[in-house]
């Protein structure tokens, strides 16, 4: 039974079974339990002496979320047909691009995405970059009002 | 002294990234949505997840791990040179909340896609986005041959509070989509600026 008082829609749904309760946990991840014989998890990679290897990594992990902005600080060079992910990478980064605009460019999962980019940018490959002009949350809701309305 | 660097350095100014998250339930139109405002085709991507069961079979408690993929799908608006606005589906898959703890980390706000043949399937979304503290609005969308509910009929089914905007929306029709959103920042606009709200 849910206790938290929101009877409209827990009435409206009491034909629903069960789990479709324990789904709306908002953080399932410290609810695995409840999820019986399954759960889901972000992966990881152990990548331990192998530098070509790449890690899958979490926003937690690797401080990229999916609008992280990248840019390339180099350009493609000729040993990049040994790791070709990353020179896709470059060659689409030429331009300030969002960690999941280039994961679905390369057609990699963006976890895996995430971990070549964290360590190109380790490595100096990549830059993170920040917008030109940090506006404040109000100035970009009213931008995106009036974009929004000009579409 | 120039470098090679110096050459690769965007001369264009680089805006700021903000999201809108477009969530709902299996086949609500989320998709359709985001393609209906989107300036370029969705983009789509994938996270893969380990998938780990517990003693499903003899060898009794060990973890079995398996991978599974979640398709998202996300399109673009240029807001002016400073903004950049992504649509970001949720995955049709409820159970991977992990992509929604990421999605609506610093979202400017949510659409729920109420679908008409189910109005249950967005129960978890709304559920969601309240206690995340999501600003979110309800677009209800029509399906042929499904019940046609009034606003405040959804409303009620729903259990949303009354500031919630709840908008009746085709999901495959650009201005209803537009609407849509605009509806959306207005409520996120009023929301922190209670006094305008009169
Ligand atoms: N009649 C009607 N059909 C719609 C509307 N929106 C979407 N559809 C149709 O419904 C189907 C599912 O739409 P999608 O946009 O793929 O739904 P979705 O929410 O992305 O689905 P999943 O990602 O699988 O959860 C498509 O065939 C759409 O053409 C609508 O507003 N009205
Ligand atoms: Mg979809």
């Amino acid at each position: 039974m849910r206790t938290d008082g929101v009877h409209g829609r827990g009435a409206a749904a009491s034909a629903l079974p069960e789990e479709v309760f324990r789904r709306s946990e908002p953080d399932a991840r410290s609810h695995d339990e409840e999820f019986g014989q399954e759960r889901f998890l972000r992966p990881f990679a152990v990548t331990a002496g192998d530098p070509d290897a790449h890690a899958v990594l979490g926003p937690e992990s690797s401080g990229l979320d999916m609008l992280s902005l990248v840019v390339a600080a180099r350009v493609p060079g000729r040993h990049e047909w040994l790791r070709p992910e990353r020179g896709a990478i470059l060659g689409h980064a030429l331009r300030a691009r969002t960690v999941v605009e280039l994961a679905a460019e390369v057609r990699l999962p963006v976890g895996q995405v995430r971990g070549i980019v964290a360590a190109m940018v380790a490595d100096g490959s990549l830059q993170r970059c920040g917008p030109s002009r940090s506006l404040g949350r109000q100035d970009i809701l009213h931008a995106v009002l009036v974009g929004l309305r000009s579409l | 002294m120039a470098s090679a660097d110096s050459e690769t350095r965007p001369q264009e100014a680089i805006p700021q990234a903000v999201k809108i998250i477009i969530a709902g339930g299996f086949g609500a139109g989320k998709t359709t949505l985001v393609a209906s405002v989107s300036e370029i085709t969705p983009l789509s991507t994938e996270e893969v997840m380990t998938e780990a069961s517990y003693g499903v079979d003899d060898t009794g408690g060990v973890e079995q791990k398996t991978t599974t993929t979640v398709a998202l799908d996300f399109g673009r608006i240029t807001i002016n040179d400073d903004v950049v606005l992504y649509l970001f589906g949720t995955p049709g898959q409820d159970r991977f909340w992990f992509m929604w703890d990421e999605l609506a980390e610093g979202a400017l706000g949510a659409v729920v896609l109420a679908d008409t043949r189910r109005l249950d399937t967005c129960f978890h979304a709304v559920d969601f986005f309240e206690r995340r503290g999501v600003p979110f609005v309800v677009a209800v969308n029509r399906f042929e041959g499904s019940t046609v509910y009034r606003e405040e009929e959804v409303r009620e089914a729903l259990d949303v509070s009354a500031e919630v905007p709840v908008v009746l929306a085709d999901a495959r029709e650009r201005e209803s989509c537009k609407e849509v959103l605009v509806e959306l920042v207005t409520h996120v606009i009023r929301g922190r600026n209670p006094v305008m709200s009169g």
